[in-house]
């Protein structure tokens, strides 16, 4: 008895491309995602201390970064900001984003003077925010 | 005969091989990828604390009660904790003593402009772990 070897072999052959396609398709999401990420999070050293460790972070909010130098950043593609600017940049922000409840973020380089920190607490008392979350390190921890 | 059913295994097998290697590589690549971005992320946790002004809000001189209040300032080039008359440098002794205070007030951090971000939020973190609920941090000028 013989066999038609050709329909066989073209029943089995396995299709690799659209795998390859959604593997590459997800590879940039991550790698998009991750970059979004970063851009409000600048590169700084955060005082290594364990935090409230609680088992929910809340939303981030407005995330201000003070690196070593003192520069205020909030946008790692943006240039630093002046007080000034962090001001109004902060009273519009809340002013169309209500949903946030006045949420900050403060990510300041633990070898930075605190008298530069000092400068955006007062700004962010004087627009009206009456707490503030300080970024740390956790001591060892990896995600 | 049996030269010829040899020959057709070979063919037939040679027809259904799944070429896997760009699998393979997709799969370097993304493991490659996360071990990457993992050692990169470090974790990151946060200190909640009230913001206050000494222009604006009674931070010990015109409340009935007497708070407790941590200075962190630079006494001779070095950045010390100032507790009730009391001097620490180190985090540890200011968290051993703020432990036995009472929790209910809360506490004022004021921190001075000359003094490492890193040794002012370890006061924060003082009160915290020696379980206050209320921590303020005061900015002076």
């Amino acid at each position: 008895m013989r066999f038609s070897s050709g329909s066989k072999s073209r029943e089995l052959l396995v299709e690799l491309t659209p795998m390859i396609d959604v593997v590459f398709l997800l590879i940039i999401f991550f790698m998009v995602t991750s970059e979004f990420a970063r851009d409000v999070r600048a590169e700084v050293e955060l005082p290594k201390l364990p935090g409230e460790q609680l088992e929910e972070n809340e939303e981030a909010g407005v995330v201000v970064n003070i690196d070593e130098h003192g520069n205020i950043i909030l946008n790692v593609s943006e240039e630093p900001v002046t007080l000034e600017q962090l001001r109004k940049q902060l009273q519009v922000f809340f002013i169309t984003d209500t949903s946030t409840e006045q949420r900050v973020l403060l990510r300041a380089d633990r070898r930075a003077s605190a008298g530069r920190l000092n400068e955006v607490v007062r700004v962010l008392h004087e627009i009206g925010v009456p707490a503030a979350r300080m970024g740390t390190e956790i001591p060892g921890g990896l995600q | 005969m049996n030269r010829r059913r040899e020959a057709r295994a070979r063919r037939r097998s040679q027809r259904l091989g799944v070429n896997l290697t760009s699998m393979i590589d997709v799969t370097f690549l993304l493991l490659v990828y996360f071990m990457v971005s993992t050692v990169m992320a470090r974790q990151e946790d946060q200190l909640t604390s009230s913001l206050q002004t000494r222009d604006s809000d009674a931070t010990g001189s015109q409340v009935d009660f007497q708070p407790q209040i941590i200075e962190v300032l630079s006494i001779e080039g070095t950045p010390s904790y100032r507790l009730a008359g009391r001097v620490f440098t180190d985090d540890r002794s200011l968290e051993s003593v703020l432990s036995e205070l009472p929790h209910e007030i809360g506490v004022f951090v004021r921190v001075h402009p000359n003094v490492p971000v890193g040794f002012a939020l370890a006061a924060v973190q003082s009160a915290r772990n020696a379980g206050f609920a209320q921590v303020t941090y005061v900015p002076e000028k």
